[in-house]
């Protein structure tokens, strides 16, 4: 059998993001692989340390746009852990909507990708005019598609009011049964989808906690490890998250956990918009922010972010540091994809759910 | 197969986009569009240009009055200046038409000018207050108020002590 080395990237390998792969190959399989990174560094994290706690606040948004409500959420508690700050009941829970309404989107968007590699076009359509849901109810909330500006420091600066909670839950209502009586069933019976996903990208759960996995890629292959059950924050302890797993690790269940985590999404969306108690959005005006560090950690769509943050009494941040789920996900490319086709590396790198630019930042 | 149906109705239900440019684009009330400026309620904090991310908005204090200045194209439409401005005198609009042509990039600014006011009893140099500032610090406005906002921070301890202002 003959072997060679082929290049894949570093642009648009499944999603619009420079990614660069030298793949050993021997006939049709995929031998080896190397992972070069580093296209899409912006120094980010040096930036941070240039500008004010304020000024952060939408520089940090603005590391991702798909996981942009998880970093500066992240950047808030850490800043709210450092000042001793209270943060009030009612921006705890508009936080975990805005939280949960994003990896929604986010998730779907994955999941609408992995179609439109296999190269079900109409599915992929389906699935993203489903998502556009999604995004007219973030619109319509915070003001913006993508970039929420949900968080500010001992808080949020939006709120719900009573009429807004009727128009997402009839927005969550529209949402819920195409996804569940449409997509869901159409991901898990159609052929042309299982025929491309099930059994390929294979990682399984000791390999999954040897690399490190975060998120939906950790839960398919069995690992039940959520920060949102495992280390709560914001409400997420009065809220009774669902940990979704797969057993089988392969691209497919990947693909459903992250729409069962939709569903998810959209019943803890529910019980906060219920439970939703009335009461200031910030915890006052300006934080005094003294010297100290912390270090903070959320489910973001991807899986664990983490964030260290260390202070020094003035208000610029000494250094922020953060690590990404796609870090550890990305290396672990090596094992999904030794062993598959050649033809099956797209929808391979597609179901780590990859952020470069959050990883390259 | 299951598709066939779900395509189906898609096709019934025609198409999903918006008819823009041809017909309006729905444009909810919380959307953050262009920054508007009010100098009537401005008092000159500065917090706007301390947290703008962008560098978009910058002040500048000279004879006639305090000079504000936003560049649209490098503002990032976050809201923290709305956020932070004690008085709501900047706030983001719902106007999204931003699109122009490129000859016309420099010309995507917006300036003010919250004018310097002098003192009615020594004729210093004052920043005003403004009415929002003092709806929010009083709670509304009196007559006596009204005469002692129009005058510079020492003058008005006198006149407040002296009972001249009442």
């Amino acid at each position: 059998m003959k072997s060679f080395e082929m290049p894949v990237g570093p642009l648009h390998v499944s999603l619009e993001e420079p990614m660069y792969f030298r793949i050993d190959v021997e006939g049709e399989e995929v031998a080896g692989i190397e992972i070069t990174a580093g296209h899409v560094h912006r120094g980010i994290e040096y930036l941070t340390a240039k500008r004010n706690i304020y000024q952060n606040l939408a520089l940090i948004e603005r590391v991702c746009s798909l996981c942009s409500n998880s970093h500066p959420q992240a950047y808030c508690m850490g800043l709210e852990k450092i000042a001793g700050i209270e943060v009030p009941e009612r921006a705890q829970y508009l936080r975990v909507i805005a939280d949960e309404i994003k990896r929604a989107a986010s998730n779907m968007f994955n999941v609408a990708i992995l179609a439109h590699i296999v190269g079900f076009e109409s599915l992929f359509m389906h699935v993203m005019e489903a998502r556009e849901i999604m995004q007219d109810t973030k619109e319509t909330v915070f003001g913006n598609r993508m970039d929420l500006a949900a968080n500010v420091i001992g808080g949020v600066k939006f709120d719900i009011a009573e009429d807004r909670i009727a128009y997402v839950i009839a927005q969550l209502n529209r949402l819920e049964p195409i996804l569940v009586k449409e997509i869901i069933p159409l991901y898990e019976t159609n052929s042309s989808i299982l025929s491309r996903t099930r059994g390929i990208g294979l990682i399984n759960r000791d390999q999954c906690i040897d690399y490190g996995l975060m998120g939906p890629v950790a839960r398919g292959s069995g690992y039940a490890y959520d920060v949102r059950s495992a280390a709560p924050y914001a409400v997420y302890d009065r809220l009774d998250v669902d940990v979704i797993t797969y057993p089988d690790g392969d691209v497919w269940s990947r693909a459903m956990v992250r729409l069962k985590e939709v569903v998810e999404a959209i019943r803890l969306m529910r019980l906060c918009l219920r439970e939703l108690p009335e009461g200031p959005l910030t915890s006052g005006p300006l934080p005094f922010i003294p010297a100290g560090e912390a270090i903070t950690k959320v489910e973001a769509p991807r899986g664990e972010l983490i964030y260290y943050l260390k202070t020094d009494g003035t208000d610029i941040p000494a250094r922020v540091k953060w690590r990404v789920p796609t870090y550890m996900n990305w290396d672990a490319l090596e094992v999904m994809m030794v062993g598959g086709r050649i033809s099956d590396i797209p929808l391979i790198v597609n179901s780590i759910d990859p952020c470069i630019s959050c990883t390259e930042r | 197969m299951a598709f066939l149906k779900i395509l189906f109705d898609n096709l019934r239900k025609g198409p999903a986009t918006e008819a823009f440019p041809f017909g309006e684009a729905a444009t909810p009330d919380a959307y953050r569009g262009k920054v508007t400026f009010d100098e009537t309620n401005c008092v000159g904090c500065n917090m706007c240009e301390h947290v703008c991310a962008g560098g978009a908005i910058r002040f500048s204090e000279q004879e006639d009055g305090l000079h504000f200045l936003i560049w649209h194209n490098t503002c990032i439409s976050c809201g923290l200046c709305a956020h932070y401005c004690p008085t709501k005198a900047i706030k983001l609009s719902n106007d999204w038409h931003l699109s122009h042509l490129q000859e016309e990039k420099y010309e995507q600014v917006d300036h003010a000018v919250v004018p310097y006011r002098h003192c009615t009893s020594c004729g210093e140099r004052l920043q005003p207050g403004g009415p929002m500032l003092h709806q929010l610090a009083f709670k509304g406005t009196n007559p006596r108020s009204q005469r002692l906002m129009n005058m510079c921070p020492d003058c008005r301890r006198k006149a407040s002590y002296s009972g001249e202002a009442l």
